[in-house]
């Protein structure tokens, strides 16, 4: 992975923050994506050619993560990224993904780190996007900067910290909302 | 006999996920990758319903409703969207354009079901 360490002290850039629940897509050069994970996964997604790419941040909750619930939600929040992406011109053949997150956080969450790591893996596999590089599991939450329209990312562990920005409000919109004409 | 449902997404995922719900509700459930797919497909499985996604590849939804509307043979198959998008203007768009129904995703099965089982019936 790029180290962003430079060009994210750059001051013309605009570090945007991808809450719990949240996704953000993007072609605007200036904008660095990031995000504080513990369980959470987050995908980060590009197709380099058209200079778009984006990030989601979930946590398939409930359980251990299975269930066709989570696996619903869990695809809800891969789809509008992706559909997001493909709005601003990408193509998915040639979409290349990042997945970062799913830590097994000391007492908190069981282990559902691993379920939203196999998920994730898992449905990128289903959807045939390549998975260009990868940092899941552990026990420690991770810090994640995200160049979008390049695809570079930085890492950074984040020791004995569990992420406490708020989620955004997983049922607040109107999914599952059903409209007979 | 079992109503046959023609389910078109370009994601396989949902694909799937669309035929282990529904086939466990006793329907008789065919896919289609993307909106060409789907209309290929129709005189081959002559459907009960359609429920299609609205953002795919090569055609998308809009497309297919429209599409399967200006086939005279057509013109009451219920088609339900099942799609990420909520904006009232796409809505409206679909409605417009011969849709029989809207379900924003993450999709909630009872509810589905519920939704085809009444379209089927009308």
């Amino acid at each position: 992975m790029t180290d962003l360490t430079a060009s994210t002290a750059d001051p013309s850039l605009v570090n945007r923050l991808v809450v719990q629940g949240q996704y953000e897509a993007t072609g605007n050069p200036s904008v660095v994506l990031s995000t504080l994970l513990g369980s959470c996964v987050a995908t980060c997604i590009s197709d380099p050619l058209a200079g778009v790419g984006g990030m989601n941040h979930f946590l398939l909750a409930g359980g251990d993560g299975s269930g066709t619930d989570n696996e619903r939600y869990g695809s809800y929040a891969m789809e509008v990224l992706i559909n997001a992406l493909l709005k601003l011109g990408a193509r998915k053949s040639r979409l290349q993904a990042k997945l970062f997150g799913g830590a097994t956080m000391a007492g908190r969450m069981g282990r559902i780190g691993e379920a939203n790591c196999r998920f994730a893996t898992a449905y990128l596999e289903t959807e045939k996007i390549p998975l260009v590089a990868s940092s899941l599991g552990g026990q420690r939450a991770r810090r994640v900067r995200y160049v979008p329209v390049t695809g570079q990312a930085q890492l950074l562990f984040v020791a004995d910290t569990f992420p406490t920005i708020s989620p955004a409000d997983r049922g607040a919109s109107a999914q599952g909302e059903v409209d007979l004409f | 006999m079992s109503l046959k449902i023609l389910a078109i997404d370009d994601s396989r995922t949902i694909r799937e996920m669309l035929r282990m719900c529904l086939a466990r509700a006793g329907f008789d459930v065919h896919t289609a990758e993307d909106g060409i797919a789907g209309l290929d497909c129709l005189p081959e499985v002559e459907p009960d319903v359609v429920i299609t996604d609205i953002n795919m590849p090569r055609l998308d939804g809009f497309g297919v409703i429209s599409a399967i509307r200006a086939d005279a043979e057509r013109t009451a198959l219920p088609i339900l969207v099942l799609t990420t998008e909520s904006a009232q203007d796409l809505k409206q768009r679909a409605r417009e354009s011969g849709a029989t129904g809207w379900i924003v995703k993450p999709f909630d099965d009872v509810k589905l079901i519920a939704a085809i089982r009444r379209i089927a019936a009308t």
